[in-house]
């Protein structure tokens, strides 16, 4: 059962190579940006360029809070290219085997319908965004790499001024906890993807997108109710992960002297118990189960048609 | 020897059309069986029933196994090769022999690389790389390095050049059959599979028209080439298909005593090809 599902997710990293491929190329842009110099970052209210971090007249403290929220935002980066590989890819990964027939093969091994199925989604709720931190956490190894050498050309301890400051665990433990609960929270959609994949016979991404939109437009025009729209942007809208207060208000809070005072932790931002408590997520689950549900049974009844 | 598929009216329906038409059959271990029928007429839709890839109705037992429902199970100890080119295109071949191994408890990867070894198929290759007679060469060293009970070929040489077809067939009896393993195969090209088939199967319309082994052949039909009066004479026996060849008459007879028919002309046991056209044009007739 466990050799089946390992061998099964090895092979979608075969078949799927975007899932890797493209964040690393999207970290080796962001290396190239960093490295033609043309980043500077406004936050915290404060401009802040790289000639700050070579400025020994700020605490430890606020150069590690600057470099952090430097390395966070380009997270964001990553988390957004995320979301895209895994929409195509859970679109993609039960068409393409029909579509090139290799379905006959797989289904010709001892292995069911529903290990296959389970493999694509958890490659798609779990795998994707391990690969993605994993990823993200090498980016940010190069850049803060490659701003050392920067600093050290120009006579300063980057081990002090740099390694030592910032908090990379922490901030590494906040987009892993992160990302794995957005793609938690937006597994539904994923359980959708996944059916749709396995059911249309053309055109997936339309025939993900076209059932929503007419059933949203039934429900308003024969009920004259909303409840299938609001459902998706309830999902779409927000995470219920962020402690008290989102992004928005945190970067409206003051200078970034004040902010960085007791030093920055992106995790302390996070409330995990919050999320786990929330209705949202297990409502969300359990539909994504009923969509994974009817993707195993209709690549069961369909095969290769 | 029990039986290793068993068909009771099984039936398979696309919408309106009945792909296969209650057909019941038994093969028995340790046969090679050939499923012949033309285009259309049902041999894949029941082969994919006994594979377990698709519901039916009626019952089907294979291996004493529900296909559809323990497929699993089934897979275990059956292989197939199907009728179009299946291996997935982007892998390599490392990958595929390393898939198959970590999931196929009855694979030996030490013969699937011996197999190779004696092919131009490369490891480091991708399917897609690989011309048609290599990729069907991969997928049967696959198949031949997995100790399968059953093994199910539908069209294993379609588009493939005669000296490969020769090679394939004579590996198929010497490495492979044993005597106890089962193997069904479909083919157009019958002529080349008519001599190692110990039973032969004819469907047509979802309907089977015929089930013998290869050695009751000769006393269930004959067919005569006559001309003239004897014509005739030899129309009383009922043949059930006649045609024109270079001005005389071929008849073709089921269950006729052979000692009756030869003093009309001259008497022989009809070859698959020319019994499956009786048979099929016989029924339109």
């Amino acid at each position: 059962m466990i050799t089946n599902q390992l061998a099964l997710i090895q092979r979608e990293l075969w078949e799927h190579r975007s899932l890797y491929v493209v964040p690393a190329i999207l970290g080796l842009l962001l290396v190239l940006v960093e490295i033609t110099g043309q980043v500077s970052i406004s936050a915290f209210g404060t401009h802040i360029d790289m000639a700050l971090l070579g400025a020994t007249n700020i605490s430890a403290n606020e150069r590690g809070a600057a470099i952090s929220a430097m390395l966070a935002t380009s997270s964001i980066l990553f988390v957004i290219a995320m979301l895209f590989i895994a929409v195509f890819y859970a679109l993609d990964t039960l068409y393409a085997e029909r579509k090139d027939k290799s379905i006959l093969f797989w289904r010709s091994m001892p292995v069911t319908d529903a290990e296959t199925v389970i493999s694509k989604l958890i490659t798609a709720v779990i795998l994707i965004p391990l690969v993605t931190l994993a990823i993200i956490a090498a980016s940010h190894i190069i850049m803060l790499v490659v701003t050392s050498i920067w600093i050290g050309l120009r006579g300063a301890n980057a081990w002090h001024l740099i390694w030592s400051a910032v908090p990379l665990l922490d901030n590494w433990a906040a987009t892993l906890i992160f990302v794995l609960a957005l793609s938690l929270w937006l597994s539904p959609f994923v359980g959708w993807f996944l059916l749709v994949s396995a059911y249309t016979k053309r055109s997936p991404i339309l025939m993900a997108v076209l059932p929503i939109i007419l059933l949203t437009m039934l429900e308003r025009i024969i009920l004259g109710s909303t409840l299938l729209w609001h459902a998706v942007t309830f999902r779409t809208a927000g995470i219920p992960i962020f402690r008290d207060h989102n992004f928005d208000s945190l970067f409206s809070r003051g200078t970034l002297a004040e902010v960085a005072q007791d030093g920055i932790s992106l995790v302390s931002m996070l409330d995990v118990g919050r999320f786990l408590a929330s209705p949202g997520l297990w409502v969300g689950l359990v539909v994504c189960g009923l969509f994974v549900t009817a993707a195993i049974y209709v690549r069961r009844f369909r095969g290769d048609s | 020897m029990s039986s290793v598929v068993q068909a009771r009216n099984v039936s398979k329906s696309f919408g309106a059309t009945k792909a296969v038409d209650n057909v019941s059959f038994d093969i028995e271990g340790g046969r090679i069986t050939g499923l012949i029928g033309p285009n259309g007429a049902g041999k894949t839709t029941l082969l994919k029933a006994v594979l377990g890839l698709t519901d039916c109705e009626g019952s089907l037992s294979v291996l004493g196994l529900d296909p559809f429902r323990q497929r699993k199970e089934l897979m275990q100890n059956i292989c197939f090769i199907a009728d179009v080119a299946v291996l997935p295109r982007w892998i390599k071949v490392s990958q595929l022999l390393d898939f198959v191994e970590a999931v196929h408890p009855k694979f030996s990867r030490k013969s699937a690389d011996d197999l190779l070894a004696q092919t131009k198929v490369s490891a480091n290759a991708k399917v897609r790389e690989l011309s048609k007679g290599m990729v069907t060469q991969l997928h049967l060293s696959i198949i031949m390095a997995i100790d399968a009970k059953l093994l199910i070929l539908d069209e294993p040489t379609l588009g493939l050049d005669i000296i490969f077809r020769k090679e394939f067939y004579t590996n198929l009896l010497n490495d492979y059959f044993d005597g106890e393993r089962t193997i069904i195969i479909t083919t157009h090209q019958i002529e080349e599979i008519e001599n190692l088939l110990t039973d032969v199967m004819f469907i047509n319309d979802g309907r089977l028209v015929l089930n013998s082994s290869m050695e009751t052949l000769p006393e269930r039909y004959s067919e005569l080439m006559t001309s003239g009066e004897n014509t005739d004479k030899a129309r009383k026996f009922g043949p059930f298909y006649e045609r024109e060849v270079f001005g005389k008459t071929v008849l073709t007879f089921e269950g006729v005593n052979r000692d009756e028919l030869s003093a009309f002309g001259e008497l022989r046991t009809p070859d698959i090809a020319d019994l499956f056209v009786a048979k099929v044009k016989g029924m339109a007739q």
